[in-house]
Formats: C-alpha cells, sequence, structure tokens
C-alpha cells in the first residue's frame, strides 16, 4: 500500500476504496423529477443523494424532526443504498458522534439537523468542530428561537445568530428549493482544500420547515458529476487511512497561529463561493450559492431605501414594493442574507453604496440594534456617503410579518432618510405598529 | 491468547514524550495498552480529555502516539489519535467505528480496524456517564479504557465521584469539622454491568499478566467492552517517588480497588482480594503512605506501621464500611 507523508502524518492511499462507496449508492431520483416537499425534506433528500453521505445521526427537536424521519424512512427502505443513520441520546451526543465520523474518513459526508436549544445543547462540540478543519460535516440547523422563557417552537434564527463565532460557513436559506439546492452546493464549500471548514445551512422553522411546495429533485447521477468536480480526495489524513493526531493541545504562543489559520480558511470562502454557485447554476439553471440574494434589486444599484433582512418574510417585502414605491415616490431594493458567516461585508459595502437609507430587518432576540444591523453597519461604515440605517425587530419567535409591519417599516426608514439621523433607535414592529423604541 | 512473553516484544503505540508526571500509572497502562493493540489491526483511539490526553499531545512536544520513530510502512501498524471534548471519547469513537464497519460493508476497507476510547473517570464517570452508558446500552463494539485516579487531576485534583471516603482533595478540605470527602464513590463497575456491557474489568498494570489478559480479550470482545486502570497519581494522591506499583497492588488488595472481570454471560471473578476483611492487609498500609489521608492514618514510630489517629474511627469506619459493601455487591456479580 502506497504510502504519502503530509504535514499532519501518512496517508495510505489504498486503505479506503472510495468508488466501492460511490458504487454502493442507489439512487433516490434516477431522472429530474418534480415532487411535493416541505423544506425538511427537501433537506433530507439532498442530504441522501449525495454518494460520500454515508453517516448521518440524529436526535429530534421540533422543528428540525421530519428531516430526521424522512432519513430514516429511507434509509430504512434501502432506497438509497448502505447508510447509516444512528440515533443518539441527545444533541451533544450526535454532535460527538459525527466529529468521529468525520474524523475517521475526510471524504465522506457525516450529517444532521437540529434546531434551537438543540444546537445550544451541541455547543461545546460544535464550537470545536467550528476549528477543527473538519469541512465534512453538514449541520442543518432548522432556525427557532433559543431561549426557553418562554418556549417557542417557531422560526427565529436566535439559534443560528449566537453561533456566529462558533467557526461555521452559515448559510440562509428560503423557499424549498433553496434549501435543496444549498444542502447539495454545502459540502462543496466546506471541503474545499483551502477552506476545510463545517457548514451550517439553516432555514426557517415552520415557515419553510413546514411549508410544502414544488420541489424539482435532480437525478443523483449529474448531482454526483457537480460534486465530484468540486470535491477532490482529501490532501489530509483521516483517522482510518491514515497515521495522523487530531485535537491536540498548544500552549499560549502558538494558539494564535491556529486562529490565524482558521481565519484565513474563512476568508477563502468568498473566493471559493462564488465559483461553487456559478457552476450550480451552470449545470442546474438556478441560481447557486451567493453572498446576498439580490430579490428585487436594480442593476446600477440605484436604490433610494434598501431592505435587508433574511428568511422567507423577504418574498413579502419584494411584493409590496411596488406599491410602496409609487406611494412615497423613491427606489426601493430588497436583498435577502444569504451567507451570515464569514459575512461578506464587501459585497454590501458594494450594493448599498448608493442608497440613503437602509432597513435592516432582524427577526432575533438582541440587546443592540441586532446581529444583522451590527453586520450592515460596519458594512456600510467605510463609504463615502453612509446611508441612513434603521434597525427594525420584528418576526421574532416566528411571528408574521404582515404587509402593515412591512409598510410601517418602510415608511420608517424613509422618515429617517428625511431627518438625516443617520443610526436611529432600534424598534419593535408588530402587526403595523413600532410597539417599542430604543 | 497470545503469550505474555510475545506480548511485551510487540511494538507500544505509546511512545517516550509524553509529559505525563513521573511515576504516574497512566504511562505505564498506555506502554502496555499499545503492546497489546499491535495485533495486526489498525487501531484508533479516541481521547476526552484528562491527563492522558493533555500530557501526551501537545505541540510541539512529542506526540507521545504513534507506533515506531516515524510512520509505520504497514497500514495496519498505523495509528490514528483524535482529542476531542472532555466526555465525548466513547461518542466519538462511536461514530469511528460506525464508518468503519459501514466502510466494511461496502467492502471499502482493506482491513479490520481496531477502535477504543480513553478517558479519565472525571471524564467518563462525573461529566461523561451519560454518552457512557448510552454508548455500552446500543452495545457499540469498542473497548473503553477510564483511567481511575479519584479526581480531576487536570484542574488541581477536585473531588470526583469516584473519590474515596475520607479523601482530602481541592474541594473536600480537612478542618476540625470534616474528614475530608463525605460521600461514597459510584459504582461505576456496576453501572456498566447493568448498562449492558458486554464485557466489564478493572485491572491494574500491578498484576501483569492479568492485565495483559484481559485487556487482550477486552479488544476481541463483540460489544461494548470497559475495562478500569485505577491509576494512583503521584501528585494528586501525594506519595513519594516509586511507590507507584506497590500503591497499586495495595489498592487491590486492600479492597479499594478490587481487580474484577465479567463476561456477558459468564459469572464474574474478583481478583487478588479476599472477601473476608481479616484475610486482606490493613487498609491503613494503602492510605498510610498517601498525604490525602494524612489526618486519618499516621505512621507508629515504635512499630514503624501505619495506624488509625485517635479519634478518627467514624470515619475509618465509613471507609471499611463501604469496602465491604462494594466487594460484596461486585460478589453478587460472581
Amino acid at each position: 500500500m502506497t504510502k504519502v507523508e503530509t504535514g499532519a502524518g501518512a496517508i495510505y492511499e489504498k486503505a479506503i476504496n472510495l468508488e466501492k462507496v460511490r458504487a454502493a449508492h442507489k439512487p433516490l431520483a434516477e431522472k429530474q423529477t418534480v415532487r411535493e416537499a416541505d423544506g425538511n425534506a427537501a433537506a433530507a433528500y439532498a442530504s441522501l443523494q449525495m454518494w460520500r453521505s454515508v453517516i448521518f445521526g440524529g436526535f429530534p427537536i421540533t422543528p428540525s424532526t421530519k428531516w430526521l424521519e424522512t432519513v430514516a424512512a429511507v434509509v430504512s427502505s434501502g432506497k438509497v443504498g448502505a447508510k447509516q443513520l444512528k440515533l443518539l441520546e441527545a444533541e451533544h451526543a450526535v454532535a460527538d458522534y459525527l466529529a468521529g465520523a468525520a474524523a475517521a474518513c475526510r471524504d465522506l459526508i457525516v450529517s444532521t439537523a437540529t434546531s434551537s436549544v438543540g444546537l445550544d445543547h451541541m455547543a461545546e462540540s460544535v464550537r470545536s468542530l467550528g476549528a477543527s478543519g473538519l469541512g465534512n460535516i453538514l449541520l442543518i440547523d432548522v432556525y427557532r428561537a433559543t431561549a426557553n422563557y418562554p418556549l417557542c417552537i417557531e422560526g427565529d434564527p436566535s439559534d443560528t445568530l449566537a453561533h456566529r463565532d462558533s467557526g461555521w460557513i452559515q448559510i440562509c436559506c428560503r423557499g424549498i428549493q433553496q434549501i435543496y439546492d444549498t444542502i447539495l452546493q454545502a459540502p462543496c464549500l466546506g471541503m474545499h482544500p483551502d477552506i476545510m471548514t463545517p457548514v451550517m445551512p439553516g432555514y426557517y422553522g415552520i415557515k419553510d420547515s413546514h411549508k410544502s411546495s414544488r420541489l424539482l429533485l435532480e437525478a443523483d447521477r449529474d448531482i454526483h458529476a457537480f460534486q465530484d468536480a468540486l470535491i477532490a480526495p482529501s490532501k489530509l489524513p483521516g483517522l482510518i487511512n491514515g497515521d495522523t493526531a487530531m485535537g491536540n493541545c498548544v500552549t499560549s504562543n502558538l494558539f494564535q497561529g491556529y486562529k490565524i489559520d482558521q481565519k484565513q480558511r474563512m476568508e477563502n470562502v468568498f473566493k471559493v463561493l462564488p465559483k461553487i454557485g456559478k457552476l450550480f447554476e451552470k449545470q442546474f439553471k438556478r441560481p447557486g450559492l451567493e453572498f446576498v440574494e439580490k430579490i428585487r434589486w436594480p442593476k446600477d444599484d440605484a436604490v433610494d431605501l434598501a431592505i435587508v433582512g433574511m428568511g422567507p418574510d423577504m418574498g413579502t417585502a419584494a411584493s409590496l414594493t411596488e406599491a410602496m414605491q409609487e406611494k412615497l415616490g423613491i427606489r426601493i431594493g430588497v436583498l435577502a442574507a444569504r451567507l451570515l458567516t464569514p459575512f461578506p461585508a464587501g459585497e454590501y459595502s458594494r450594493l448599498l453604496k448608493r442608497a440613503k437609507g437602509v432597513l435592516v430587518v432582524n427577526q432575533a432576540h438582541h440587546y443592540g440594534r441586532g446581529h444583522l444591523g451590527l453586520d450592515i453597519t460596519q458594512a456600510c461604515y467605510s463609504l463615502d456617503s453612509r446611508p441612513a440605517i434603521v434597525n427594525c425587530f420584528a418576526g421574532m419567535g416566528g411571528a408574521i410579518l404582515s404587509d402593515a409591519t412591512w409598510e410601517e417599516m418602510i415608511q420608517h426608514t424613509s422618515r429617517a432618510v428625511k431627518t438625516g439621523e443617520k443610526l436611529t433607535p432600534p424598534v419593535v414592529v408588530h402587526e403595523g405598529r413600532i410597539e417599542w423604541q430604543g | 491468547m497470545a503469550r505474555v512473553a510475545d506480548i511485551i516484544q510487540r511494538e507500544s503505540c505509546f511512545q517516550p514524550g509524553s509529559t505525563l508526571c513521573m511515576g504516574c500509572m497512566e504511562s505505564i497502562a498506555f506502554q502496555n495498552i499499545g503492546k497489546l493493540t499491535d495485533n495486526g489491526k489498525k487501531t484508533i483511539f479516541a481521547l476526552g480529555t484528562f491527563c492522558g490526553e493533555v500530557s501526551t499531545l501537545q505541540y510541539p512536544n512529542p506526540v507521545a502516539w504513534g507506533r515506531g520513530e516515524t510512520t509505520p510502512e504497514k497500514w495496519e501498524k498505523s495509528f490514528g489519535v483524535i482529542h476531542h471534548v472532555f466526555e465525548s471519547a466513547p461518542g466519538v469513537a462511536e461514530g469511528i467505528r460506525d464508518t468503519a464497519d459501514m466502510l466494511a460493508k461496502m467492502g471499502a476497507l482493506s482491513g479490520p480496524v481496531q477502535v477504543a476510547a480513553l478517558s479519565g473517570d472525571g471524564g467518563a464517570l462525573s461529566i461523561g456517564l451519560r454518552t457512557l452508558l448510552m454508548t455500552i446500552h446500543r452495545r457499540v463494539p469498542i473497548t473503553i479504557f477510564v483511567l481511575i485516579n479519584e479526581i480531576f487531576a487536570n484542574t488541581g485534583f477536585q473531588f470526583g465521584p469516584t473519590t474515596s471516603p475520607g479523601s482530602e482533595t481541592s474541594t473536600t478540605p480537612v478542618s476540625e469539622l470534616v474528614d475530608g470527602n463525605p460521600a461514597t464513590p459510584l459504582d461505576y463497575i456496576g453501572l456498566t454491568v447493568a448498562a449492558g456491557a458486554g464485557f466489564v474489568a478493572q485491572v491494574s498494570p500491578a498484576f501483569p499478566k492479568f492485565f495483559m489478559q484481559t485487556v487482550e480479550k477486552a479488544l476481541a470482545s463483540s460489544e461494548t467492552a470497559v475495562v478500569f486502570i485505577p491509576a494512583p497519581c503521584i501528585t494528586g494522591w501525594k506519595f513519594g517517588e516509586g511507590e507507584t506499583v506497590n500503591l497499586a497492588r495495595l489498592s487491590c488488595e486492600t479492597g479499594f480497588f478490587p481487580c474484577f472481570v465479567k463476561e456477558k454471560g459468564q459469572k464474574g471473578q474478583i481478583k487478588f482480594v479476599d472477601l473476608d476483611p481479616a484475610k486482606r492487609p490493613p487498609i491503613e498500609n494503602f492510605m498510610g503512605p498517601q498525604r490525602r489521608f494524612h489526618h486519618l492514618v499516621k505512621k507508629d514510630s515504635k512499630t514503624d506501621t501505619f495506624c488509625m489517629r485517635p479519634g478518627k474511627e467514624a470515619m475509618m469506619q465509613k471507609i471499611r464500611g463501604w469496602i465491604q459493601n462494594h466487594l460484596d455487591s461486585l460478589n453478587q456479580l460472581t
């Protein structure tokens, strides 16, 4: 058996025959198929169609449970060939299990889905994995409010936003097709040799996890062709095919070197992500990964008022812009955040350079101006002409963002633009009314 | 069964270079476990956070794990080790095991893989008890080694669920009001047997032949094997140089840490300790050389033997009672 020395130990090249793994996969879809699916099922199908995706772990928590049930049903049917779903005793155990599986073979994809306090329960392990270099882990986060006083099971991204510093690439999805498409692309990003960072795709609980709509399911062979063009065998040894040590201790004088490496790998996402997105679009004729989704946005970036938010409610905002433009006599653009971590500040800075006002909609509780609000403010700080930035909290706990709420937030921002105030106090808006002002 | 004389000729996966304390029993145990794993199977260890991890995987010190001076030419001699979070070793090992088994099922693996989890007693029996018991409950074919030194040693010798009664630790200090630790230890052997382990043993390198034979059986178990290794801690227990193996032997013979082995479906065996307290060495012999028991036991200068300090009858009786109860409980499994 050929031995190849690397900086992290030796790789024994024929210890694992990946062709046998590929051959053991059976397709879920022989050809492109239209199905009706909710967000959880769409995420599960994507997870199951990848030939490298062999090991799954899970523990049920609302609203992510149907991902687990769908994986369980398909794996137990044998339809997709040899796959292993391990049902563990808690989310922390799931994360530990995935750590072992991912480290055992860096060329396989291991995945789970969780929500809310489930993600928090994994926190110790998740934060370690974020720095581990194990980019072959997919942690699908179905957004749900984190705090349990009071408990609320609906969609609110406070869980994922609490883990912005956990070291994972975080991508927000909206809509069933985008969930599916994002999960197919995510391992290409995480397993890229210049990135090697685990990925946490996410989508709103209930609003997307439990909403059924049309899903275009791609043929497994086309998915494999797409991924195989982007995922090469790992250049670092795993525990099975290598002579290696992982998870060492270091003293303070070396620690920062590891962090620089981690930062650099994360920075590389900005170079690699657009390439993956373009390849996806070329092959599947749908938008691929991008930093920001321009739902309604002019090519010349000429907007008076920009709306920035995340998740399925951004569609409602886009549907109202035409009427609001006429009513207020201003040009309105709508952006939905896709890449949350690393935050593409440069992209927002470029897009918002001509805006007079920016309405940032924060759907997760935050003591200050909102997670997204702070990031957007930072992105606009270097602009020659800074827009007025208005931070609204709305839809927390998965509350509905009604037309009246959107109209009030847009009018509130428009008023701020007129007064020339660059940074207004945050407000909470619900059912068309400002309920609280900071 | 391989002959002990042959086993000791094998190449250990634990090499010189660790920063474990001089006289640490963990080092002795690792060297011997390392030789036993040189059995033609690819070896992978998952480590929780404990002395045996922070003192062996600290970069840029030499990583003490690995077979040979350089990476082995043969894959089956190669060694993989991962440290994840404190309590995680059995769970991480389970992920590795399942991955290897799936690859084998697909015909994608070129040979057998053996997987072991290594933890301290704090990691396995305190913060990680749930993971330990649930991994056993799932019958995962891995070998779990738990090094028992009764304390959280990395953080400065604090009380843990295996701390002996009367022991002084950083968080059970001795005062005029209390004689050290007031609690009795968790029955970890009983728990792991009840959880369904295929093989449960308590062994010590102080009894080398038993150690070798038992660990070899554990590594060959088709279900979860759990091996507890009492590890006298020179800095935490506070004893003099050269006493490690002697104390390990006495810890068994006095009943603090009885050697034990039980395979599923067979009767257990208590080894090297008599169930009759009159036939066991006095517990003072084990306690006396350790400063953690200084408030209970002293050396009689006239007889040069260890004896109980006056007024400490209640705690000493408590210790004797716990030992007897534990031995009787183990005897129920034999």
